[in-house]
């Protein structure tokens, strides 16, 4: 898919120490537009919405931060542990957005399974239907999200 | 022959619109010297075409800022009375509504392209940039580092105060970054400054520290900065911190020791396990010290092999358990240092038990 000036700027500020360290796109060569594109595809073929994966990954992390960097059991499938750090991440797409710093781990119990990603992951899922490139330490696969948070 | 005829002269014009961009661009960037006068008083000929935050740095201004111009903190805010042009998206998640009428932007932000008239506080002046080396660099946790900066010149600061680290470009960071840290030295220590780094996974300057700091390096700190301090009351002073956010009020309590306070001050210190526990014999010793002291370490989360005889639970729990203990018809004071949530939530135990929003203190560097 052809890609505009404006998500190459964009794809700039996503690169490793533009924003953050690792950046949001680890070695993935594609254009954004076809990371979001391919990832959108594999979410309908799973039945779901980026809305519904961004509700529970936000509902894990609200759980997950009573705990002040200390596990919480969440019906008791599910171990959250939400570590904070100060300071703010501005959205890559540069719209004013800004998301507190944090890592969420979620284990689901049965699975021996868990995911990693930052509040602002949930965001970019929401809002731009990005989950990040592959290689990317935040990258969330549609499908290996789905399958740890059993919402398939 | 027609097909390079026709790329040279498509390369040809390439060329050509090129240059035109480049001194396009030349005549439009260039807004030559400008002038910058701060608090109606002092004038400043500077090089337009810069942001402002980087234009004062220019002429040793520093304004605060914890995240080095990239406009994720907010803090840099500067009154400016010149038309600069509308508020950008950028700035827009950090200006209250007051804010925004009162002209307040972020430095970082706006760009110098013409004179401007700016207020700024007058301690600012006193903020400066120092060379430092690495003196000493210690594991006082399994992710947080303490480490001492030497300074050649003297440094003041008040207890409580912060100071930014500039990290230089390393691996994929192309450029200078920096972070702030409060000192965990008290200010008596003029030869340098201790500061505690914990780890952050992905984190640019903590990554740094981490992984590439060497005693002998010499690193670049601007200070000090901030208006978290031990107010001068006769109040009982509640501190509590968790994890690096033990640095201020470290300070804070060798500064109280060296300067004999005896006000009535009880720390409490959260962890989630042992191996997050520190400065237990520190504490332990400025107990002896200072009669009216009292540290109160709690874990979250002990370990079965932590053997832990102390308090247990949610720092928050604690901090409530002894207040509902003691009564709240006592003046007090809370002090605190750790992640945003943690300080949401002891600001809500703090007031249910009296203690007032403007008697609680907290860095709001994050």
């Amino acid at each position: 898919m052809k890609q505009t000036p404006d998500f190459d700027k964009i794809q700039e500020n996503m690169r490793a120490g533009s924003i953050t360290g690792p950046g949001f796109l680890g070695h993935d060569e594609r254009n954004l537009v076809d990371i979001i594109s391919e990832d959108q595809a594999k979410v309908k073929e799973l039945g779901l919405t980026n809305e519904i994966i961004a509700n529970k990954l936000e509902m894990f992390m609200k759980q997950g931060e009573r705990g002040f960097g200390s596990p919480v059991k969440v019906d008791d499938r599910f171990v959250v542990i939400v570590e904070e750090s100060r300071g703010y991440i501005p959205c890559p797409f540069r719209h004013g957005h800004l998301s507190k710093k944090a890592n969420i781990n979620v284990r689901n119990i049965a699975r021996k399974e868990e995911v990693d990603y930052s509040p602002i992951s949930i965001h970019l899922i929401r809002e731009h239907g990005f989950y990040q490139g592959k290689g990317s330490p935040y990258r969330l696969d549609p499908a290996k999200v789905a399958r740890i948070l059993e919402l398939i | 022959m027609q097909i390079i005829v026709t790329a040279l002269v498509v390369g040809g014009i390439s060329a050509v619109l090129a240059a035109v961009l480049t001194i396009a661009d030349a005549l439009v960037n260039n807004y030559g010297e400008v002038s910058i006068t701060i608090n109606d008083s002092k004038s400043h000929k500077v090089k337009g075409g810069s942001t402002l935050l980087s234009t004062l740095a220019g002429e040793k201004i520093f304004i605060p800022s914890a995240c080095g111009g990239k406009g994720s903190c907010g803090l840099c805010k500067v009154k400016v009375k010149t038309d600069v042009g509308p508020i950008l998206p950028t700035e827009l998640p950090y200006l209250s509504p007051k804010e925004k009428k009162d002209n307040v932007r972020l430095s970082c932000q706006i760009k110098v392209k013409g004179d401007m008239s700016i207020e700024i506080p007058e301690e600012l002046f006193n903020i400066r940039e120092y060379v430092a080396t690495v003196s000493s660099i210690e594991d006082v946790t399994h992710d947080i580092k303490e480490v001492f900066f030497s300074i050649q010149d003297e440094i003041s600061f008040r207890a409580g105060q912060y100071v930014q680290l500039v990290v230089p470009a390393y691996g994929d960071i192309r450029e200078e970054t920096m972070r702030a840290y409060s000192m965990s030295s008290q200010p008596s220590v003029k030869n340098g400054v201790e500061l505690l780094i914990r780890l952050v996974p992905n984190g640019i300057v903590t990554t740094y520290v981490h992984k590439l700091l060497n005693v002998g390096d010499r690193i670049k700190i601007l200070g000090p900065f901030g208006g978290f301090f031990l107010r001068d009351t006769d109040s009982d002073i509640i501190f509590i911190a968790g994890g690096s956010g033990m640095a201020p009020i470290k300070s804070i309590l060798l500064d109280m020791m060296e300067k004999g306070v005896e006000r009535k001050a009880y720390y409490f210190f959260g962890a989630r396990s042992k191996r997050d526990l520190f400065y237990l014999e520190e504490m332990k010793e400025i107990e002896s010290k200072m009669p009216n002291f009292h540290f109160i370490p709690a874990l979250s989360d002990p370990q079965q092999e932590d053997n832990w005889q102390g308090e247990i639970g949610l720092i928050t729990d604690v901090v409530d358990r002894y207040l509902s203990e003691q009564g709240d018809d006592v003046a007090r004071e809370g002090y605190l240092c750790g992640s945003p949530g943690m300080i949401n939530a002891c600001i809500d135990v703090l007031t249910k038990h009296k203690i007032t929003e403007e008697k609680i203190y907290f860095d709001k560097f994050g």
